[in-house]
C-alpha cells in the first residue's frame, strides 16, 4: 500500500504578502519529510492547505493520483489526511476517551477496541478516564495522535510538535513517528529546528518567503547547509554604512533574570550586554525563544532587579515604562494593534500614550487636547503618515502608516534609546524601507537602538552588533561585520 | 437585489440613530402583541406610553423612576466602557440601601442637618464595598466578574430579607417585614407638595455631569479608557491597569449604592423587603440604549422609566399583567442589539446580475 501525495503549483496570496508562491512538492510513503523554514516562510500556510483549513488561490493537491477538493478540515479527514497542530484542539474538561470519540460516529465498542489496539501497539500509556486537563503536554499530544490514528490515515502532518515537549517526550515522539513511517504512513514534519530534521527525517524541503527553495535528501545535507538555505545568503549588499561607533556606554544589562509563572512564557537567564551611544544591537532568534519577555523586561512592563539595568548612569530596573520614558527611553512593541496602539481610539489619543512630564499632555490631571493634537500633527507630517485627519480612528490606518505613527510617536521626543521588537513585521516593502531608513538615521544622530527581530535580513542590514537569543539565553555578542547568515542560522537553531 | 456590504467605518449618525430605530421597532412589535391579545393596538400603546405621563403627578412619577435608572446606568457606563461586565448593580443597590438604612436607623430618634449626608455617604460606601468583591476577585484571582457580581445580587437580597424580618424589624410593626420609619433628618426632601419626586434627582444629575467630565476631560478617564480597551497597552503605557479595574467597579458601586439611598430615604422612608423593582438590571438596558454616553443615558432612562409606569396603567385599565413592562424592556434591548448590525454593515441596492 503505497501513498503518493502531490502538491502542484499551489499559490496563496494575502493582502501585501504572498504566503505560498507556486509551490510544487511530491511525497511518498515510507519516508519522513521535513518542511523547514523561518517564521513566515509559508510552511504553516502550506500544511493548512493540506488539511483543508485554508483554500489555496491556485494549484491542486493529488493523493494517489486523485485530485482532492479540500474545502474544510472534514474533507481532509475523509481523504485520510491527519494533522496534529502545534496548539492542541482538545476539550480540557472532558476525559481522554470522550475526546477521542467526540468526532467519530463509529460504534462505541468498535472504537474502544481500536483505541486499545493502538495504545498497545505503540506503547502509549494514558488513562482513558481522566480529564485531559490533568495530562502533560506530551500526553495531550499522544491523545491528538491517537485521534488521527483511529481513522487509519495515509498521511500524518505534524506542525512544530516538539515546541511544547521535554527532551524525553521528544525522543518518545520520534520513536513513534519512525514506527508509523515503517507501517506505511506518510509523515510530514514541520519545524524550524535543524537538529530535529537531521535526527528524524529522510528528506527535507526548505521554504523561504513563500517560495520552495530546495528539496534534498538529508544524507546530502548538514546543519550548516540547511541553515544557509533557511536564512538565505545574498544579504551583505544592503548593509548600512558602518562607522566606528563611540565607546560611550548608554545601557548596561548585568545578570538579568526573569522567571515566569506562565508555562507558555520563556524564562530569561543571566542576560548580560551593553550598548554604546550611536549603536544598534540586533537580537536575532526564532520567535518564542524569549524575545517578548526580553522586550518587556527592557521596557519595564516586567519589573526586574533595580541594579540589573543601568541606563545613562542610573539604575532603572525597578521602574515602569512611564518612569523609564522620563530617562529618555522609547519603546515600539511587536503587536501594533493590541499593544502599541488602540485601534478603536483616534490617532491623537494614541499619540497621548507616550506621555512624559515635559510633553504637557496632561496638566493637573486634565487632558490638554490642544497640545496633544498639535504634537500629533507634527508626527504625521514629520513621519509621513498618510492622513491629515488626526481624529481618525487608528484602525483605519494601514499597517505601514500605523507603524510610522508609532515609531514617530516614540521618536519625536528624541529619546537616547529606542527598543523595538519586529518593527517591520507584516509590512509592505515601501513601509519597510521607510522604517529602516528612519532607524539608520537615529544611529547617525548618535542615538542607540536595541532591535529585537525574527527577520535576519533586517538584523544584518541595521545592526552594528548582533546576538542570538535561544531558549531565554543570549549568545555572545558578535560584530555584525563578521557574522554570516550561516552562523546566525546555527545559533538560532540551538547549535554552537 | 439587495446586497449587504461591510461599512468602511462605523457611521457616527447611525450610532445615535439606532437607539431611536430600536424604540420605534419596539413600539411596532408591542402594538402587534397587543393586537394578537385582542386589544386595539393604538389605544393600548396610548395607555402604555402616553396616559401615565399626561399629568403633573405622572410626570413626577416618571422622574422618580428615571432617577435610579440614570444614576445606576451612569455608574455602569464606567464599567462597560472599560470592558468590565458588572451585572450586579442590583446587588450593589441593595447593599447600599442596607448600609445607609442601617445608619439611618441609628439616628431614628434624632434630628440634625448632619444626618442626611452621613446616610447618603453610607449608601455610596456600601455600594462600593459590595462592588469591590467582584473587582478584587477579578484582578487578583482571575474570576469572571459577570458570574460573581450576578450571584452577589441574590446574596444581598437574602441579607436584606433577614434584616427586615429579624434584627432590624420594627418592634411596633406587627411583624410586617419592614423597619422603623427613618427620622425626617435622614430623608431626602420632597421637591413639591403632593408629588413624590425628591432631591435624589440632583444626585443623578450631578453624576451625569461628573461622569462626563471625568471620562472625557481627565487623565484618569483617559487611563480608564485605555485600560478598558487593552490591559496590554495600559501596561506598555505605564498605567496601573488593575487599579483602574477596581476603580471603575467602585464608581459603579457607589452610583448603585446612591440609587439605593434614594429608594429608601425618598418617599418610603424605611427599609423593606423590595427596595428595588430590578432597577439594577434594567439600568443595563438603559446604559446601552444611551450608548454609554451621559446625555444619551438621561434620555434612555426616561424612555425606559415609562415602561414601568405604562405597565401599571395597563394593569389597571386593561387588566394586562404588569410584567408586560419587562417584555417591553426586553424588546428594546433585543431591537437595539439587532439594529447595531447597521453600525458595521449597510444595505446596498444594486441592479439585477447580468
Amino acid at each position: 500500500m503505497n501513498t503518493n501525495l502531490k502538491i502542484s503549483n499551489v499559490t496563496k496570496i494575502y493582502p501585501g504578502c504572498v504566503a505560498n508562491d507556486n509551490v510544487s512538492l511530491e511525497f511518498n510513503s515510507g519516508k519522513i519529510y521535513a518542511l523547514l523554514g523561518e517564521n513566515g516562510a509559508g510552511k504553516s500556510t502550506l500544511v493548512k492547505i493540506l488539511s483543508g483549513v485554508i483554500i489555496p488561490d491556485e494549484g491542486k493537491i493529488y493523493l494517489n493520483e486523485n485530485n482532492l477538493k479540500l474545502n474544510s478540515p472534514l474533507d481532509a479527514k475523509k481523504n485520510d489526511i491527519g494533522m496534529v497542530f502545534q496548539h492542541f484542539n482538545l476539550f480540557e474538561t472532558l476525559s481522554v476517551y470522550e475526546n477521542l470519540i467526540i468526532d467519530s460516529n463509529e460504534q462505541r465498542e468498535v472504537l474502544r477496541e481500536k483505541i486499545n489496539t493502538i495504545m498497545r501497539k505503540y506503547n502509549f500509556s494514558i488513562d482513558l478516564n481522566i480529564p485531559v486537563l490533568n495530562l502533560s503536554a506530551g500526553q495531550k499530544q499522544k491523545v491528538e495522535i491517537i485521534r488521527c490514528l483511529i481513522r487509519s490515515p495515509k498521511v500524518l502532518i505534524m506542525d512544530e510538535p516538539t515546541s511544547v515537549l521535554t527532551e524525553q517526550e521528544t525522543s518518545e515522539l520520534f520513536l513513534s513517528l519512525k514506527k508509523f513511517s515503517e507501517e506505511g504512513i506518510l509523515i510530514i514534519y514541520i519545524t524550524h529546528k535543524l537538529k530535529e530534521v537531521m535526527e528524524l527525517c529522510d528528506e527535507v524541503a526548505v521554504m523561504r518567503r513563500g517560495k520552495l527553495v530546495s528539496v534534498s535528501e538529508i544524507k546530502n545535507e548538514n546543519i550548516e547547509s540547511l541553515a544557509n538555505k533557511m536564512v538565505g545568503q545574498n544579504l551583505k549588499t544592503i548593509k548600512k554604512k558602518k562607522e566606528k561607533s563611540s565607546s560611550d556606554q548608554l545601557i548596561n544589562i548585568t545578570n538579568l533574570n526573569f522567571i515566569s509563572e506562565d508555562p507558555f512564557e520563556t524564562n530569561l537567564s543571566n542576560i548580560n550586554f551593553s550598548v554604546n551611544r550611536g549603536e544598534c544591537l540586533g537580537i536575532a532568534g526564532i520567535s518564542g525563544n524569549g524575545q517578548s519577555e526580553l522586550f518587556q523586561v527592557l521596557s519595564g512592563e516586567i519589573i526586574s532587579d533595580k541594579n540589573s539595568i543601568e541606563f545613562n548612569k542610573n539604575y532603572i530596573g525597578d521602574l515602569n515604562p512611564q518612569e523609564r520614558r522620563e530617562y529618555l527611553m522609547a519603546f515600539s512593541p511587536e503587536d501594533r494593534l493590541e499593544q502599541a496602539a488602540i485601534p478603536q481610539m483616534a490617532i491623537f489619543e494614541n499619540v497621548a500614550l507616550n506621555n512624559f512630564k515635559s510633553s504637557n499632555f496632561f496638566n493637573n490631571g486634565l487632558i490638554n487636547e490642544n497640545k496633544i493634537k498639535e504634537h500629533s500633527k507634527k508626527i504625521i507630517s514629520d513621519f509621513n503618515v498618510n492622513t491629515n485627519n488626526i481624529e481618525l480612528k487608528s484602525q483605519f490606518l494601514s499597517g505601514g502608516n500605523l507603524q510610522k505613527l508609532i515609531i514617530g510617536r516614540e521618536l519625536i521626543t528624541s529619546p537616547d534609546l529606542l527598543i523595538c521588537f519586529n518593527p517591520t513585521w507584516g509590512l509592505d516593502v515601501g513601509a519597510i524601507n521607510y522604517i529602516h531608513e528612519t532607524l539608520i538615521k537615529i544611529n547617525e544622530q548618535n542615538k542607540s537602538i536595541i532591535l529585537i527581530s525574527t527577520d535576519t535580513d533586517e538584523l544584518l542590514k541595521l545592526s552594528d552588533k548582533i546576538s542570538v537569543i535561544h531558549k531565554g539565553k543570549l549568545s555572545k555578542i558578535m560584530d555584525a561585520e563578521e557574522v554570516t547568515s550561516e552562523k546566525l542560522g546555527m545559533l538560532m537553531g540551538g547549535g554552537n | 437585489m439587495i446586497k449587504i456590504v461591510k461599512r468602511d467605518q462605523p457611521s457616527r449618525a447611525i450610532f445615535f440613530l439606532t437607539p431611536v430605530l430600536a424604540i420605534f421597532l419596539t413600539l411596532v412589535a408591542g402594538g402587534l402583541i397587543f393586537y394578537i391579545l385582542g386589544f386595539k393596538p393604538f389605544e393600548a400603546l396610548k395607555f402604555f406610553f402616553i396616559v401615565p405621563i399626561a399629568d403633573k403627578y405622572g410626570f413626577s412619577e416618571l422622574l422618580l423612576k428615571a432617577t435610579p435608572l440614570c444614576l445606576i446606568a451612569i455608574g455602569l457606563s464606567f464599567c462597560f466602557k472599560s470592558n468590565n461586565w458588572n451585572i450586579g448593580a442590583e446587588g450593589q443597590l441593595t447593599f447600599g440601601a442596607i448600609v445607609s438604612g442601617g445608619v439611618a436607623l441609628l439616628f431614628y430618634e434624632q434630628q440634625g442637618f448632619y444626618i442626611l449626608p452621613i446616610v447618603i455617604l453610607a449608601g455610596a460606601i456600601g455600594g462600593m464595598l459590595y462592588a469591590s468583591i467582584p473587582a478584587i476577585l477579578k484582578t487578583y484571582f482571575n474570576t469572571n466578574e459577570i458570574l460573581v457580581s450576578l450571584m452577589l445580587v441574590y446574596v444581598s437580597k437574602l441579607i436584606l430579607d433577614y434584616l427586615v424580618v429579624g434584627p432590624w424589624s420594627n418592634p411596633e410593626g406587627f411583624n410586617f417585614p419592614e423597619t422603623r420609619q427613618f427620622s425626617d433628618s435622614a430623608r431626602l426632601p420632597l421637591l413639591f407638595e403632593g408629588l413624590r419626586i425628591h432631591a435624589g434627582i440632583f444626585l443623578a444629575l450631578a453624576a451625569v455631569v461628573i461622569s462626563w467630565f471625568v471620562f472625557y476631560k481627565t487623565y484618569l478617564g483617559f487611563q480608564m479608557k485605555v485600560s478598558g480597551f487593552s490591559l496590554k497597552t495600559a501596561k506598555y503605557a505605564g498605567y496601573k491597569g488593575k487599579k483602574m479595574i477596581i476603580l471603575v467597579f467602585l464608581i459603579s458601586g457607589a452610583c448603585a449604592g446612591l440609587a439605593g439611598v434614594g429608594e429608601i430615604t425618598g418617599p418610603i422612608g424605611q427599609l423593606h423587603r423590595e427596595v428595588s423593582p430590578d432597577y439594577g438590571f434594567t439600568a443595563i438596558i438603559v446604559a446601552f440604549l444611551g450608548r454609554l454616553h451621559p446625555v444619551g443615558i438621561i434620555f434612555a432612562s426616561l424612555v425606559v422609566a415609562i415602561t414601568y409606569l405604562g405597565a401599571e396603567t395597563a394593569q389597571i385599565f386593561m387588566q394586562i399583567p404588569k410584567y408586560t413592562g419587562q417584555v417591553f424592556q426586553g424588546m428594546i434591548l433585543f431591537f437595539l442589539l439587532a439594529s447595531d448590525y447597521l453600525l458595521f454593515f449597510k444595505f446596498k441596492f444594486i441592479g439585477s446580475k447580468k
